[in-house]
């Protein structure tokens, strides 16, 4: 048998080994180009198929106020989402949660079967109904941690805090301002899948965790600015109201309130318009509050001393062709008293003085025109026209704070320079961060610039306290204390008519007490009360009510009067006459 | 007489066999749980299968392979007969549209892995014994063509297109390597080209198959999902791979994870390294089989170790190329590695052969030499 053995040839072995081997060969360039150099695209594109992104609201940061009071805190709650493609039995599945939501199960199934990889089921379900949602532990249901905002003071500082939408995010006020604060970091985690059913948790994975917030407001004295302002527009009939509190030498609000107001807890059930930020989104013509702004500059330039006199013209003054009145007749008259007084005459005057350029360079410099920079949302910069587009009547009508529109943030900030010997300072609300890790981040207060010298702001505040003494302003006097302050009432145009309105005002005091070292700026604001309405009558009495209740809370010392002399004449003194 | 076995080559197949264990249980523990509630379910049963099939192994290892010319045409017909049997609805049972399964008590037999080694058996004794007559068309080559294309026409009919493919392959180089004449095998594959055109065309899951291969764009999402869940595992693994167990594309989203794409798996948790470990150890395989082959001291012994060294590697080079998308996918299992009884079985027996043949010594080495090793 052996030597009849035909061998199969060698060279045809070895072709066929050499087939096998060379597909081998291309097997592994294959594998060679699959896995090293696509092995980054693949294994995203892999990735891709394995990673479910679950958004997670992280447990949202407190807000709380200047003293550690709680104004905005997140309750937990769960929600239940599905992602549509793992789930097995739509019918099914959304019959049983219906059952356990109470919600229609057709609603529930359509939203199953929908396109989409990822639909939110319920949102913010109580931790009873969602445990029994775990329990069912359906295939492509799952639940997530959310937290359920709460506002605990319910309407309290409502527009300072503004609200959350039902994803968490902030859609008002500070909840929107510093959401990315308070949120912490992600928003959602990934959770990895299989191909058909399960979705993998990783338990490990915890919660992000945002930061708390410390806000510069006073929660007694915002509950008291939006008691006292509340009351003020209903016992007047008004339309709305602003109070704004500040330290006027930081820049810190210490409340601020609108009317009407909102609670936050249901804000969807209130028109837009109560849920605005008037304080901040809303100019208006400020009248003769502004004419602190006039006398500042002339004081400063020196174009006038108080003691100067302006003859009153018997109360009608016609500038460009338009007759513009006091409210009295006034005849001879100090600077000083042009202000006490609040002459429209006597201001159009002093504003031929100052003239056009000077005017509008301290109107923009008391930051008129442009936003504060207030850490709150949707803050409008007013209105002031350059002086190239002035007619011949705008000068006349800036010195009785017309044709320029200024929102309550920035009287008060203006104010608050005077007050405080001539900083202009940034308005704030946030006081400080408390971050997860413990960490206190504190706020400064931001100087701008220096508009007035302490000279001129003394003068002023000698003047603005007369205002109160004897002037327009008296309702706002404060007994033991020394108040400083400006009346302003400004006719509303209207808007139909183009002109201004006769009867439609908007009433307001600016002022700050004690007046020599200040520590409170008030603002008050009226928005059309009814009958016969001034500054004096509807806003300077809140003014009063707030600061004595505050001024005792905040252990503020009533000083004795120094002098109880009555400076009640106007023509005291005079060295010039006008 | 009875010489040493070939140890490099039983290394190489405990080597695979381990590997095999390993990869199925990391593929199939999560799918296991999840139908039958025992994450070892396929594990135990590979395990079983491996131990009767390294039994099988050592028992053929011990025997003369010589005894197996005189069973070889029982085998053959026992092989037909099987195939035949498992066609007949009621006795064969029907798994995805194909009837490759007999199924009792339990265990399931595929009569296919049977046949080829039933008929590479038979071919090996055929050739030996026509010896330079293979040159001859009609009385050479048209025999062993006919008893291939019974099985493999029969195998087709289940339908099983990967495994005939194999076969078809695998006869093809043993009658190439015993020397039929080029033209002839040429001519033969004319002949088949139409029949093989015309069952492309027949069979709608095949040409969508071909197709994702060809012209993605064209292919049915089905096919395009395994390739491209394949390629992902693939490239998912990188150089290194994933971990061992640490898997994602055996979470359903590849399809056959611990039986025909078990090479993906293993591309994925062991990387372009372990994936290139593996295709190394075919390389083994084959250089092991071909030596056993050439120091045969008989004809027979000779054809049976190219046969079955050709089913063996041809079959894992197909599964394997079929893996990385070169080849349209066939349902086809990798041997040694992929779970499924009868395959590893049957694969275990034939190295068995192999080893058995390695044990007689090369009586006909210097006739080689005198030969020059050429034609």
């Amino acid at each position: 048998m052996k030597s009849s053995f035909e061998s199969p040839s060698r060279v045809r072995i070895a072709l066929l080994a050499l087939v096998l081997t060379t597909f081998l060969g291309l097997v592994a360039w294959r594998l060679y180009s699959i896995q090293i150099i696509q092995h980054h695209d693949l294994g995203t594109r892999a990735m891709g198929q394995y990673e479910r992104r679950i958004p997670v609201a992280s447990k949202r940061g407190t807000i709380y106020d200047r003293h550690g009071r709680a104004l905005a805190i997140s309750l937990d709650a769960a929600s239940v989402f599905a992602h549509p493609g793992l789930v097995q039995q739509p019918r099914a599945t959304a019959s049983r949660l219906s059952q356990v939501l109470k919600r229609p199960a057709r609603e529930i199934q359509a939203k199953l079967q929908s396109d989409r990889p990822f639909v939110w089921i319920q949102r913010k379900v109580d931790p009873e109904r969602a445990e029994v949602v775990s329990q069912l532990n359906l295939p492509g249901v799952g639940l997530v941690p959310e937290g359920k905002r709460y506002y605990p003071k319910k309407n309290t500082a409502a527009h300072l805090l503004g609200f959350v939408g039902v994803d968490d995010r902030g859609l008002e006020g500070i909840e929107l301002q510093y959401d990315h604060l308070l949120t912490g970091g992600s928003q959602s985690f990934l959770s990895r899948v299989d191909a058909l059913r399960r979705i993998i948790f990783r338990e490990a994975e915890e919660r992000p965790v945002g930061s708390d917030l410390y806000l510069t407001v006073d929660e007694v004295i915002q509950h008291v600015a939006e008691r006292k302002l509340e009351a003020a527009v209903q016992r007047s009939e008004a339309r709305a109201g602003t109070v704004i509190v500040m330290d006027p030498v930081t820049g810190e609000i210490l409340a601020l309130a609108n009317t009407p107001s909102y609670n936050p807890n249901a804000f969807g059930s209130y028109p837009p318009a109560f849920r605005r930020n008037r304080a901040v989104t809303d100019p208006y013509e400020p009248g003769s509050a502004f004419k602190m702004v006039l006398a500042a500059a002339a004081l400063e330039e020196g174009l006038v001393t108080p003691k100067d006199l302006f003859y009153g013209e018997d109360g009608t003054i016609e500038v460009a062709g338009t007759k513009i009145r006091d409210h009295k007749r006034h005849g001879w008259m100090t600077f000083r008293d042009v202000v006490v007084f609040s002459s429209n005459v006597g201001a159009i005057k002093v504003g031929m003085k100052v003239g056009k350029a000077r005017f509008y360079n301290y109107i923009t410099s008391f930051g008129f025109g442009v936003p504060t920079g207030v850490d709150l949302p949707g803050e409008s910069r007013g209105l002031i026209r350059r002086p190239r587009d002035w007619s011949r009547l705008s000068l006349g009508s800036l010195s009785i704070g017309h044709e320029v529109s200024t929102t309550p943030i920035q009287l008060i900030t203006a104010m608050s320079a005077v007050a405080n010997g001539g900083h202009l300072v940034r308005p704030y609300v946030l006081k400080a961060v408390r971050h997860p890790d413990g960490s206190i981040v504190e706020s400064r207060p931001l100087p701008v610039r220096r508009v007035i010298s302490p000279e001129t702001a003394r003068t002023l505040t000698s003047i603005f306290t007369e205002v109160v003494k004897r002037g327009t302003g008296q309702a706002a006097g404060v007994a033991g204390y020394s108040v400083a302050g400006k009346t302003g009432t400004a006719q509303k145009l209207d808007r139909q008519t183009g002109r201004y309105s006769r009867t439609k005002v908007v009433a307001s005091f600016v002022g700050y007490v004690p007046a020599e070292h200040p520590r409170l700026a008030i603002l008050v604001l009226i928005d059309d009360p009814g009958g016969t309405a001034w500054g004096g009558t509807v806003a300077a009495p809140v003014f009063r009510e707030i600061a004595q209740e505050v001024l005792p809370y905040l252990e503020i010392p009533p000083v004795p009067a120094r002098d109880k002399r009555v400076a009640r004449r106007p023509d005291e003194a005079s060295s010039r006459v006008n | 007489m009875r010489g040493e076995y070939d140890k490099v080559l039983l290394t190489v197949t405990l080597i695979l066999v381990g590997v095999g264990i390993l990869m199925v249980y990391s593929a199939s523990a999560i799918r296991a749980q999840e139908q039958f509630g025992d994450p070892s379910f396929f594990l135990k049963r590979h395990v079983i299968w491996a131990a009767v099939g390294l039994a099988t192994l050592i028992g053929v290892l011990g025997q003369d392979y010589r005894q197996l010319q005189r069973w070889a045409p029982l085998l053959y017909l026992v092989a037909v007969l099987v195939l035949i049997l498992v066609l007949i609805p009621g006795i064969g049972t029907k798994v995805n549209g194909a009837r490759r399964w007999f199924r009792f008590a339990g265990l399931s037999f595929q009569p296919a892995e049977f046949a080829k080694f039933g008929l590479i058996l038979y071919l090996s004794r055929l050739l030996a014994r026509k010896g330079e007559r293979v040159r001859e068309f009609k009385d050479g080559l048209l025999p062993p063509v006919i008893l291939a294309v019974v099985v493999v026409g029969l195998i087709a009919l289940q339908p099983n297109y990967g495994t005939a493919l194999v076969i078809f392959a695998s006869v093809g180089a043993l009658l190439f390597v015993a020397g039929t004449r080029v033209s002839h095998l040429a001519l033969l594959g004319l002949g088949l080209a139409p029949l093989v055109g015309l069952l492309l065309a027949q069979a709608p899951h095949v040409r969508g198959r071909v197709l994702a291969m060809v012209d993605p764009s064209q292919a049915s999402p089905r096919f395009l999902y395994q390739l491209n869940q394949s390629q992902l595992a693939l490239g998912r693994g990188g150089s290194l791979g994933a971990g061992l167990g640490d898997g994602m594309q055996k979470l359903f989203y590849l399809p056959e994870p611990h039986t025909d794409f078990i090479f993906a798996i293993i591309g994925e948790e062991l990387g372009f390294a372990g994936a290139m470990g593996v295709l190394a150890l075919f390389v083994l395989i084959l250089w092991r089989g071909i030596r056993i082959g050439l120091k045969a001291s008989d004809p027979f012994g000779c054809y049976l170790a190219l046969g079955i060294t050709s089913l063996i590697v041809i079959q894992g080079v197909v599964n394997v190329g079929m893996v990385v998308g070169l080849l349209p996918t066939a349902g086809l299992p990798l041997p040694f590695l992929s779970f499924g009884g009868t395959s590893l079985v049957m694969t275990l027996f034939g190295v068995g052969i192999l080893l058995s043949v390695s044990r007689c010594p090369p009586a006909y080495q210097g006739y080689l030499r005198q030969r020059g090793g050429m034609r």
